[in-house]
């Protein structure tokens, strides 16, 4: 061993050259001790890249709550939502349905070019507006989609809870909300900001901007999206809800690193 | 002549073990390719078409590695006994996870981008699959094993959720209560 620290301090003095004075040897010498003991012994440590914190009570005061509703919506979802979901996707084609989602997707089209206004990315504001103006007019008022299909711009889904991600603001507590699903401090601000800028959302201020004119038809709405959603995604929660060991916790984690990664793109 | 039959022998090494560093993105795209047809293919019947997936697959993935991962600062404290039985169920479960997920595959393109060096012994690549108004990112994460040149996957992350870091964080909540037999029981499928 001791020849292996003599042979690398020599070795690191004929590449630093003579004028090297003691000090700089010495700490490259560490340093290469270092390097050394990472690559042979912690090739294989993958502590650091992940994370085995405890979840605390402090960490998830509405842990109570949100256990119930998460019940609540798998409840709803597996009696409910999901028959509903497969008889419309029996009678409704795939190919209605993409044209529906489509449609959906390109009538948000405020709330994705706000966000990426808000975040400074440009480019990202530039590609939402080109394939908003492409889907509406080529794509037929957005049934279509070929600002993806043929032109390749690069959809962007930013959200005001991912804006206020981006200026630093923590997620807070976990909520799951009821009907909608897992949720958080930050990103329930962040839906009602949206609600602002969607046309499905009513408004009173804003009526003549919106398409449902009460908050009855805006329910409908959303319901409506969800389930055509869900009837384009078939099979996907039940195949997610396999790998929990407990739905909770499990819901949880994954929403809340899914939306931490989508903040750091 | 005996150069292509040397060709043959090093597809079939690489096929059959790990991945070398320099043929991680083509060899994954192979995989990728084998697997797209074979999921298209409507001859073959479902459960035919997962277990030729996986055993595309199975090379890989270090099983051992994720097993260790998933149970973090626990794996210490078991026998080897132990961590054999551990590793074989957990080895089932992903398996079985895997295949369940396979389902979801609806002819949408697949691209297998360049490679990223992220350590001197990680490596990340990422596979976009492409549907009709979606695209989800798949990363799979390569270590070094030890004194080799040879890649496995030790983590998959699927659009932003780490698979490994969800399994880990569910062990280490269902252990601050339950046994691990009780951990083990209910990896049974």
């Amino acid at each position: 061993m001791r020849l292996y620290y003599l042979l690398s301090i020599l070795l690191i003095i004929s590449f630093q050259g003579c004028s090297t004075n003691q000090i700089t040897i010495s700490s490259k010498k560490t340093l290469q001790v270092e390097t050394k003991k990472e690559s042979e012994e912690d090739t294989e440590n993958f502590d650091d890249e992940f994370t085995q914190e405890q979840d605390t009570v402090k960490d998830d005061p509405l842990s109570g709550y949100n256990r119930f509703m998460t019940s609540f919506n798998d409840t709803l979802f597996i009696y409910l939502a999901d028959p509903i979901s497969k008889g419309y996707a029996t009678v409704f084609p795939e190919v209605l349905r993409l044209g529906i989602s489509n449609f959906i997707h390109n009538i948000e089209f405020p709330i994705r070019f706000t966000n990426t206004l808000l975040q400074g990315k440009l480019q990202y504001s530039a590609d939402e507006l080109e394939r908003f103006i492409a889907n509406s007019t080529l794509g037929i008022g957005g049934i279509f989609n070929p600002a993806s299909t043929i032109m390749h711009i690069p959809a962007h889904n930013e959200d005001f809870g991912q804006t206020l991600g981006y200026y630093g603001v923590g997620a807070g507590y976990h909520v799951v909300l009821p009907f909608i699903g897992p949720s958080n401090i930050r990103d329930i601000i962040g839906l009602v900001g949206d609600g602002y800028l969607s046309p499905l959302m009513y408004d009173k201020a804003l009526k003549e901007l919106r398409i449902p004119q009460n908050y009855l038809q805006s329910a409908g709405i959303y319901g409506f999206k969800m389930v055509n959603k869900n009837a384009l995604h078939l099979g996907a929660y039940e195949s997610l809800k396999k790998d929990a060991i407990d739905l909770y916790p499990f819901l949880r984690d994954i929403y809340e690193q899914k939306r931490t990664s989508e903040i750091e793109e | 002549m005996f150069k292509k039959l040397l060709l043959l022998l090093a597809i079939i090494v690489v096929g059959a073990h790990a991945i070398e560093e320099q043929n991680i993105q083509s060899v994954m795209a192979q995989k990728t390719k084998q697997m797209t047809k074979i999921l298209k293919d409507k001859s073959l019947s479902m459960r035919e078409k997962e277990k030729r997936c996986i055993k595309i697959v199975d090379p890989v993935f270090s099983y051992k590695t994720m097993a260790k991962i998933a149970l973090g600062k626990e794996w210490k404290k078991l026998s080897k006994a132990e961590k054999e039985t551990f590793t074989k169920r957990f080895e089932k479960k992903m398996k079985h996870s895997y295949i369940d997920k396979l389902k979801l595959y609806k002819n949408q393109k697949v691209v297998v981008e360049a490679p990223k060096k992220v350590k001197k012994n990680r490596i990340k690549l990422t596979t976009k699959i492409i549907g009709n108004n979606e695209t989800y990112k798949i990363v799979n994460s390569f270590f070094k094993k030890k004194h080799t040149n040879q890649w496995y996957i030790y983590d998959v992350n699927l659009a932003g959720v780490s698979v490994m870091q969800t399994y880990r964080k569910q062990f280490a909540a269902f252990l601050k209560t339950k046994s691990f037999q009780a951990l083990l029981d209910s990896l049974k499928i």
